[in-house]
C-alpha cells in the first residue's frame, strides 16, 4: 500500500512500474474513500458534536504524528520532547491573537519561525553528537519551554494555561462554536502533511534521511551530510508540528504547560507513526485513525462498567500489544503481507 | 609520463590516549595505481583507513587528495570530491533496496547534469547485479552485499577507491570473481585503487605494489615478491619464508 521512497525497478523499470502503480492506485482510492467518508460525516444526521470532537482530535493527533514521523521515522532522530514546538505553535498564536489581536492566520508564522529558531539552536549543539544526547535535549528544551510559561503569568497565564478569546464563528480568527470546520481544516492537514512526507520519501532529501537512520558512518561515506541532513529533518518536522499546533490551539482554544510540553503529550505525538508504522507515508494516519478509536473505545467500555481508570490501562496494554507484535506498525503487516504473497 | 600522486599520506600519526596507534607514516599513491595495504592485526591499517576517508582526525600529519590538503575535510567531502571506500564488515542501508543503496551515492556525487538513473543502472550492469536490483541487503549473498557496497562506493564520482578487506569471508571462486571484477574496474575507468587485506597471496595477484605496517609505521613499500622477501617483513609479520608465500 505505502512504498517508501524507492528506486525499484532501476534495473527493468517496466517490469516494476505495473506493480507499483498498482499499489499506488489502491492507494489512491483507499485515500479517496476515506476523504470522503470524513468529509460526509459532518452531514450525517446521526453524527452529533461530541463524534465530530473525536474525529477532529484523530485528525490533530494524526496531524502531529505525520509531524513526528518526518524526523523520527524517516530520519531516525528520537525527538523525545516533539511537545516543544507543539506548544510554541499554541502559545505563539494563543498570546498574539489575545494581546495583539493578530488572527491566527498570521500568528501561524510567528509560532513556525520560533520552533524554526528552537529547533535550529537545539539542532546546531547535539546534531553532531551521537547516541541519547539528541532525545535528551529534546526533553531539556521541553522542560525549559515548560518552565518558562509557567513563570511569565502575565504573558502564557502560567499553571491555569491560557484560553483564547472568543469572539464567535469566525473564519479570519479560526473560531467556531462547533467542531465541523476543524474536521475540515483538519483533513486538510492531514492531506497536505501526506504529500510532504510522500514528497520527502521520494526526494534527495529523504533518501539522505534514511540512509543517515539506517547508517550514519555509511551515509557520509556514501557523500551524504550526516549533520546538514538531520538538521534538515529537525526543523521541518518542528515547523509541520508547530503549524499543526495552531490547528490544536483553535481547535481546543485552551493551552497549558503540561498539555503542552508534558511527557504524557509527547507520547501522544509519537504514537500515531509508532502504532501505523515509521517512515511510512500512511503510518501515522492509519496509527492515528487507531490509536484515538482505542483511547475512545476503551473510555467508553470504562465508563460503561463504572471501572475508573480501567480505560486507561487497557488502552496502555493494547498499544504494548501492538508495539510487541507489529514493531514496524500496522504498515509493516501489510508489506509483510504483500512481500510473502509475491 | 608519471601519473598524478593521487593520494599523499604525510607524516601521519595518530594516539589514543598512551596508545601509539600510527606513527610517521608517508606514502603516495599515484592515478591509476592498485596498491595493497597489509599488516598484522593491530598494525594500524584500520586507523589509517579511518583517517584517509575522513572518519578520524590524525594527531599530526596530512593527508592530501589530488595536490589538495584534505586532512581537516569531513567524510562526505572526501567522497564527493571523489575518495571513496568499503567498510571490513559490510554496512549496507538494510531498509534501502539495492538499487536504492547504490541510488544514495548516486544522487550525491553525481556531477550535476548527470541522470543518476541511469549511472544506478550502469553500476548494477557492471557489477552484475541487474537481477538482484529490487532485493532488499537482507536477502542477497555476502559477496554480492559486497558488491552493492563496492557499487555504492563507485557511483557518482570515484577516484580513488579504498576496499577494507573486501574478499575476507567469500569463497575461492567468489574472491576471484570480485578481483576481477575490481582489476576490470581499475582498467576500464582508471580509478586508483587501494586494497587493505589480510592475506599476501591474495593481494599478490591482485596489487602491483604493496605497503606493509607494523608497529604503527610502514616497515616495507614495493612489490609484492620484494616485500615478501624482505627480511624485515618476513620477521616482523610474515613468520617465515613459507607462511609469506602461501
Amino acid at each position: 500500500m505505502d512504498a517508501p521512497a524507492t528506486e525499484r525497478g532501476a534495473s527493468d523499470p517496466a517490469a516494476e512500474r505495473s506493480p507499483r502503480r498498482d499499489r499506488e492506485r489502491r492507494a489512491f482510492i483507499y485515500g479517496f474513500v476515506a476523504i470522503a467518508v470524513v468529509a460526509a460525516l459532518p452531514t450525517l444526521p446521526f453524527v452529533n458534536d461530541y463524534l465530530l470532537a473525536v474525529v477532529v482530535r484523530a485528525l490533530i493527533f494524526i496531524a502531529l504524528g505525520q509531524a513526528w514521523n518526518v524526523v523520527a521515522g524517516i530520519g531516525g532522530l528520537l525527538s523525545l520532547g516533539h511537545g516543544a514546538f507543539l506548544g510554541l505553535g499554541c502559545y505563539a498564536t494563543g498570546i498574539l491573537f489575545n494581546d495583539y489581536g493578530l488572527p491566527p492566520w498570521l500568528g501561524v508564522w510567528v509560532g513556525a519561525l520560533l520552533s524554526l529558531a528552537v529547533a535550529l539552536v537545539m539542532g546546531t549543539m547535539t546534531l553532531r553528537m551521537r547516541g541519547v544526547f539528541f532525545a535528551l535535549a529534546t526533553i531539556a528544551v521541553s522542560l525549559a519551554l515548560d518552565q518558562l510559561a509557567r513563570h511569565y503569568v502575565d504573558l502564557t497565564g502560567g499553571d491555569n494555561g491560557l484560553a483564547l478569546k472568543f469572539l464567535g464563528d469566525s473564519l479570519w480568527f479560526m473560531q467556531s462554536r462547533t467542531p465541523t470546520p476543524f474536521v475540515y481544516a483538519g483533513l486538510v492537514f492531514v492531506i497536505a502533511y501526506y504529500w510532504i512526507t510522500r514528497w520527502v520519501l521520494g526526494s534527495r532529501l529523504g533518501l539522505q534521511m534514511r540512509a543517515v537512520r539506517d547508517d550514519e558512518v555509511a551515509a557520509a561515506a556514501a557523500g551524504v551530510g550526516v549533520f546538514r541532513t538531520k538538521l534538515l529533518g529537525l526543523l521541518l518536522s518542528a515547523v509541520m508540528t508547530s503549524v499543526a499546533g495552531t490547528l490544536y490551539m483553535q481547535s481546543y482554544q485552551a493551552i497549558d504547560p503540561e498539555t503542552a510540553f508534558g511527557l504524557s503529550q509527547a507520547i501522544q505525538l509519537q504514537l500515531p507513526a509508532l502504532i501505523g508504522g515509521l517512515g511510512t507515508a500512511w503510518g501515522p494516519i492509519v496509527g492515528g485513525a487507531v490509536m484515538i478509536f482505542l483511547s475512545e473505545a476503551t473510555n467508553w467500555g470504562s465508563t460503561k462498567l463504572g471501572v475508573a481508570g480501567i480505560d486507561i490501562l487497557v488502552y496502555g496494554l493494547l498499544l504494548l500489544a501492538v508495539v510487541m507484535y507489529a514493531p514496524k506498525g500496522i504498515m509493516g503487516l501489510f508489506a509483510a503481507r504483500a512481500r510473502g504473497g509475491r | 609520463m608519471t601519473a598524478a600522486v593521487a593520494l599523499e599520506v604525510s607524516n601521519v600519526a595518530r594516539h589514543f590516549g598512551g596508545l601509539v596507534a600510527l606513527r610517521d607514516v608517508s606514502f603516495k599513491v599515484r592515478e591509476g595505481e592498485v596498491m595493497g595495504l597489509i599488516g598484522p592485526n593491530g598494525a594500524g591499517k584500520s586507523t589509517l583507513f579511518e583517517i584517509i576517508s575522513g572518519n578520524l582526525a590524525p594527531s599530526g600529519g596530512q593527508v592530501s587528495f589530488f595536490g589538495r590538503d584534505c586532512t581537516t575535510d569531513p567524510a562526505h567531502v572526501r567522497r564527493r570530491a571523489g575518495l571513496c571506500r568499503t567498510f571490513q564488515k559490510v554496512r549496507l542501508f538494510e531498509s534501502m533496496s539495492v538499487s536504492e543503496n547504490i541510488a544514495v551515492s548516486a544522487r550525491q556525487c553525481l556531477p550535476p547534469g548527470h541522470d543518476w538513473r541511469a549511472e544506478v543502472v550502469s553500476i548494477l550492469a557492471r557489477l552484475r547485479l541487474s537481477g538482484q536490483a529490487d532485493r532488499m541487503p537482507s536477502e542477497i549473498t555476502l559477496a554480492d552485499r559486497k558488491k552493492v557496497e563496492i557499487g555504492r562506493a563507485i557511483a557518482g564520482f570515484c577516484r580513488v577507491l579504498m576496499l577494507d578487506e573486501s574478499l575476507s569471508g567469500l569463497t575461492h571462486e567468489e574472491a576471484e570473481e570480485l578481483i576481477g571484477e575490481i582489476l576490470a574496474l581499475n582498467r576500464d575507468t582508471g580509478i586508483t585503487v587501494i586494497v587493505v587485506e589480510h592475506v599476501l597471496s591474495v593481494l599478490a595477484a591482485m596489487v602491483k605494489r604493496l605497503v606493509v605496517l607494523h608497529n604503527a609505521t610502514v616497515i616495507a613499500d614495493g612489490a609484492p615478491g620484494e616485500v615478501a622477501h624482505d627480511p624485515v617483513v618476513i620477521e616482523a609479520y610474515l613468520g617465515t619464508k613459507a607462511n609469506a608465500l602461501r
